[in-house]
């Protein structure tokens, strides 16, 4: 398929216009919160939203067929100041030449955010509470255990789609309304601040409708415009409806929250029906409902999250998460795609944009039909779809989480890899991230930290003192329990932070069952409540330890102290040890399975220990394999390590990979490694990732051996793999001509980003991980 | 063809240089390729020097040496580590820490290799399978027979690559899924001077094939090499003996790969062929199979 001429023109607008950092919304949610001082936070927080959907400056472009945003520019970095503004306080000036993630800036807006707006927020936000009463602790523990949500909402939900489109605003409010009848006195409000917020969004929608009928709108603007007074009315009808319907719930989500990663999941299952009615009808035809699909990822493309500068680091490249999965089982655990699953596809295939982050989920029954084409796509190098494993998923997802088979059959993602149930799940899936690397090295060096040389952790002893390797993992495990004891206080108050001051009345609307029980989802008001900890990075930590057991410990080449010694020395004047460590032992990623279970272990340590733990909202926690980029600042805060690591370097990339040039047996050695992680481990979700050359792709012989590699994924029941097909050289001009690749697009972990938007670091990382073609 | 011994030996070792997984371009599907060491030809142009002579070898990588001299409490050094067989060369081997002193090839009993070979069973499910390479593989056929049977019991597709030089290609036979077969010169002067052994054998045995049933199971190859085989004369030559035995049969033309040159810094041969012979072009290599199409071949790739 080729763009159309309005596709073309609306891409090339969105790539021409700057993004700036904007204190719109602010000045508005401050002004509402100045004039509501005795109202409560809730319904503060409804009015905010209420307000902002109808003050905020709204625009469209003449060519757009799905309309809406939540600023007038496209990519704007909203400052948000009900989460954190302390951070734009110290970060305002240096947002246009931070190393990651950079936004332009006016200077009236720093003079106004810093007169009226920073004034009243200080102390009283997410970012204060949380910093004022624990960010000592949290700042203790960092560099073992990062805790996410700090200044910002959650986000990382699939809302019930399906039901907001049947339903919409009006019908939605209707319900609210009747509850409010009948409801006790304590629920009143929470039915009231629902009801105030679907208000605003049926305005919200209005004003489009308004906004263009003023504008002198041709025949096809028209009709968007009546999609949005409609819609303010009345649930959708037709697919185009059914676009802008789901278009609005996303913007109008961001607003509320102005945080990572609100999914839309099973777009194929829910918006077929739609589809095939109109089809029917003949008043669709396949080219004009691929044009919406696109009008549609274009506007994924025009939200970004704007992060503080360190956490930028750690999710690089404006990772939003608008998840589409295609594919996958139907209600009776069927394999099942449609039409539109392959023009989800077809339109990532045209647009190559880093949003929707599309994933494909995979069965042993997949067709080959829809497999063909998004290998098509994969080869295209925008490295998407993602491939999600069925067959690794939701089986466990039943047996371990205690989630119903059908909510199982239906799992979607949001985010990266995050693994949820669909529209009635808060899985708070981005809780914190462990470094068990960081705890490694406290183990065997007397809870001191090796690049400061300062205490930092419990001295259970060191590489000097354990006489076993036994002694040494009996140390390691108390380790890793004091951290997580730590990391569980945090979690705690963060968690009760976000229900003080960040509840979320419209976003209740769309997660099962908030409304029925009266509860918000921040409260525990979803059906499912889990919260996801990531284990980072087992590639790293079974090399580690396949040193330690078998040169230090059981073949004795290497005497434990002088192991340590040369650990502190960074390997400076221990080259034979160095040497040593990369090449007398054999890594994880090469099929060896003495080495993949000592990573293995560990991982099954550390979820069983936090299986004793239950989240405020009296759900699960539970683990994940994936490091977004987080491999890369992570790496920053480990000393040299028994692997051959050296002090500061990138831990390996994704969750599941091996350490880049380590896994020398090629892509089969490095699946069949990956496999001999458990299932369990990786129920909030795990990431592999591979490179591979275009040429593999050339030809249809090489498509089917494709195939035929994600077949055996498949049967191996690993639970995600994604690719980046792009040639080496390209990489390498694009770093030395940004100018010339200002759309080339890389997958990063678990998301594709502009390859010229990222940091040099980073950009030398993706460089350096292994590539197949032929080996 | 010469009487042939009655027993196969199961209990010698094949040395084998390399084990490539993952293997794309040998044959059909996501495939293991083993290669055994030694091979009685000595084409000027081979790609994989490093498996011709037929017998284990100390090597010794520069590049890889960080100049510990570990090795020297074991064997001579004299600026680098002096390669000789024996007890003090394996215990030198054991120690080096970079790998730089090492075995070129390694000794495994069939268990040991079947066991290798079946690590990436869960990818032949789907149409691969192992390929036997080489050097030539049928210089080992004792124990290259027992191989193939034994992967022929576990129900992994089998394939040899081979140039067909070998009175013992019946041994194997039974046992084969697939043979890819180098026909490089018709010329017999031509082939000796190339690759140092006389045709007749090679063409003898790529009759008895094509007479056979593994006719519809094998694929017949000429490396296009310029100055040697990539001549209108020997493809015409080749096309034509193949159609006078079967027309049907898949022949296939290969480019020619300038990249192995570099791999013989490791070994005692020099390369036959100017470093800076380039490979041939799309137009070219239709050229050539245009040749071969008007002898008569039907499926020429």
């Amino acid at each position: 398929m080729m763009q159309t001429p309005r596709i073309q023109h609306l891409k090339a607008r969105m790539f021409e216009e700057k993004r700036y950092a904007s204190i719109e919304q602010a000045r508005i949610i401050t002004k509402v919160y100045q004039a509501h001082e005795s109202d409560s936070i809730p319904k503060k927080r409804a009015l905010a939203l209420k307000a902002s959907l109808e003050e905020i400056a709204i625009g469209f472009d003449r060519e757009e067929l799905i309309v809406g945003n939540r600023t007038k520019g496209v990519r704007a970095g909203v400052v948000f100041p009900e989460s954190g503004s302390a951070w734009v306080n110290r970060e305002f000036e240096t947002l246009p030449s931070r190393p990651q993630d950079r936004f332009a800036i006016r200077e009236e807006d720093i003079q106004e955010f810093r007169e009226k707006i920073y004034p009243y927020w200080h102390h009283r936000s997410l970012e204060d509470a949380i910093y004022g009463s624990y960010g000592d602790e949290i700042a203790s523990i960092a560099k073992v255990v990062k805790i996410n949500q700090k200044d910002h909402a959650q986000g990382h939900i699939c809302p019930d789609v399906a039901m907001w489109l049947q339903k919409g605003p009006a019908l939605l409010k209707q319900e609210a309304e009747d509850h409010l009848q009948t409801c006790d006195d304590a629920q009143k409000e929470f039915y009231e601040c629902m009801i105030i917020t679907l208000e605003g969004a049926m305005h919200f929608m209005q004003r489009y409708h308004d906004l263009i009928m003023a504008s002198d709108p041709d025949d096809d603007l028209k009709k968007v415009a009546e999609n949005c007074l409609a819609l303010s009315q009345r649930p959708a009808e037709s697919f185009h409806e059914a676009l802008q319907s789901l278009w609005f719930l996303f913007v109008i989500l961001q607003m509320e929250s102005n945080a990572s990663s609100f999914s839309p999941g099973r777009a194929d299952r829910y918006l077929y029906p739609y589809y095939e009615k109109d089809i029917k009808a003949g008043i669709l035809t396949k080219e004009e409902a691929l044009e919406l699909i696109e009008c549609l990822f274009l506007k994924f493309n025009q939200i970004v999250y704007m992060r503080n500068q360190n956490s930028a680091k750690y999710f690089a490249g404006f990772p939003i998460g608008f998840n589409i999965a295609v594919g996958g089982v139907d209600e009776n655990g069927q394999d099942t795609y449609n039409e539109l699953s392959l023009l989800l596809l077809d339109a990532q295939y045209d647009l190559g944009l880093p949003q929707p982050n599309l994933s494909v989920r995979l069965n042993k029954h997949s067709s080959s039909t829809l497999m063909q084409r998004a290998i098509e796509v994969v080869a295209k190098g925008s490295g998407m779809p993602q491939f999600f494993n069925d067959e690794a998923i939701m089986k466990t997802m039943v047996e371990e989480l205690g989630v119903d088979v059908q909510d199982a059959y239906n799992y979607a993602i949001v985010g990266c890899v995050e693994l949820t149930t669909q529209g009635n799940n808060l899985g708070w899936s981005d809780a914190a991230m462990f470094n068990l690397n960081k705890a490694l090295e406290l183990t065997l060096n007397h809870g001191i930290d090796l690049l400061t040389g300062e205490k930092m952790g419990p001295d259970y002893g060191g590489l000097d003192t354990y006489a076993s390797y036994e002694d040494l993992e009996h140390a390691f495990a108390q380790m890793i329990d004091y951290y997580i004891i730590q990391m569980m206080k945090a979690e705690e108050v963060v968690e009760a932070a976000h229900q003080k001051y960040l509840p979320t009345a419209f976003l209740s609307c769309v997660i099962n069952d908030c409304m029925d029980k009266g509860i918000d989802v921040t409260a525990g008001g979803a059906h499912y409540n889990f919260s996801g900890i990531q284990m980072i990075q087992v590639a790293n930590l079974a090399d580690s330890l396949a040193v330690l057991k078998d040169l230090v410990y059981d073949k004795k080449k290497i005497a434990p102290q002088e192991m340590l010694a040369a650990l502190q020395a960074n390997f400076e004047g221990y080259e034979i040890i160095h040497t040593m460590v990369e090449h007398k032992v054999p890594k994880y990623g090469n099929d060896v399975a003495w080495v993949d279970h000592l990573g293995a272990q560990w991982c099954r340590y550390f979820r069983a220990q936090l299986r004793h733990y239950q989240n405020p909202r009296g759900g699960l926690y539970h683990t994940g394999m994936y490091t977004v980029s987080a491999h890369v600042p992570m790496g920053e805060n480990v000393g040299a390590s028994p692997d051959g690591r050296k002090a500061r370097e990138p831990l390996a990339d994704g969750g599941l990979s091996a350490v880049y040039g380590r896994d020398l047996q090629g892509p089969t050695a490095l699946l069949k490694s990956v496999s001999r992680m458990d299932n369990n481990l990786t129920t909030n979700g795990g990431l592999l990732n591979m490179k591979f050359l275009p040429s593999f792709f050339a030809t249809q012989a090489g498509r089917d051996n494709f195939e035929r590699f994600l077949r055996v994924f498949v049967d191996l029941e690993i639970p995600h793999i994604q690719f980046n097909v792009v040639n080496r050289e390209d990489l390498l001009d694009a770093k030395a001509h940004p100018e010339r690749h200002r759309s080339l697009t890389i997958r990063v972990a678990g998301y594709t980003a502009y390859f010229v938007e990222l940091a040099g670091k980073l950009q030398d990382e993706i460089i350096a991980r292994t590539s197949y073609d032929h080996i | 063809m010469k009487s042939l011994p009655a027993q196969v030996m199961t209990t010698s070792k094949a040395l084998v240089f390399d084990i490539k997984r993952f293997a794309i371009h040998d044959g059909e599907g996501l495939r293991t390729t083993v290669f055994l060491k030694g091979c009685p030809l000595r084409c000027r142009w081979c790609q994989n020097p490093e498996g011709l002579l037929p017998k284990r070898q100390p090597m010794y990588m520069s590049s890889r040496c960080i100049h510990c001299q570990l090795c020297a409490r074991f064997i001579q050094y004299q600026d680098r580590p002096l390669l000789e067989e024996g007890e003090a060369m394996d215990l030198a081997i054991a120690d080096c820490p970079a790998e730089a002193l090492r075995y070129d090839s390694t000794y495994y009993s069939v268990e040991e290799l079947i066991e290798k070979i079946k690590e990436d069973a869960p990818f032949y499910k789907y149409g691969g399978g192992v390929t036997f390479s080489g050097g030539e593989p049928l210089l080992q056929w004792r124990v290259l027979a027992s191989l193939l049977k034994e992967c022929q019991k576990a129900g992994i597709h089998t394939a040899i690559e081979s140039s067909l030089y070998s009175t013992h290609l019946q041994d194997v036979m039974p046992h084969l899924d697939f043979i890819y077969c180098d026909l490089k010169l018709y010329d017999a002067q031509k082939h000796l001077q190339a690759t140092g052994v006389d045709n007749a054998l090679i063409l003898e045995n790529i009759k008895t094939l094509l007479h056979s049933p593994m006719r519809e199971r094998m694929i017949v190859r000429t490396p296009l090499i310029p100055g040697y085989t990539a001549t209108d004369e020997n493809i015409a030559a080749i096309a034509q003996f193949l159609v006078n035995e079967y027309p049907d049969v898949t022949y296939e033309l290969l480019n020619y790969n300038p990249l192995a040159s570099a791999k013989y810094e490791w070994t005692s041969f020099t390369y036959g062929l100017d470093p800076k012979t380039k490979a041939l072009s799309q137009e070219e290599m239709e050229h050539f199979r245009l040749i071969a199409r008007k002898q008569g071949l039907k499926n020429v790739l």
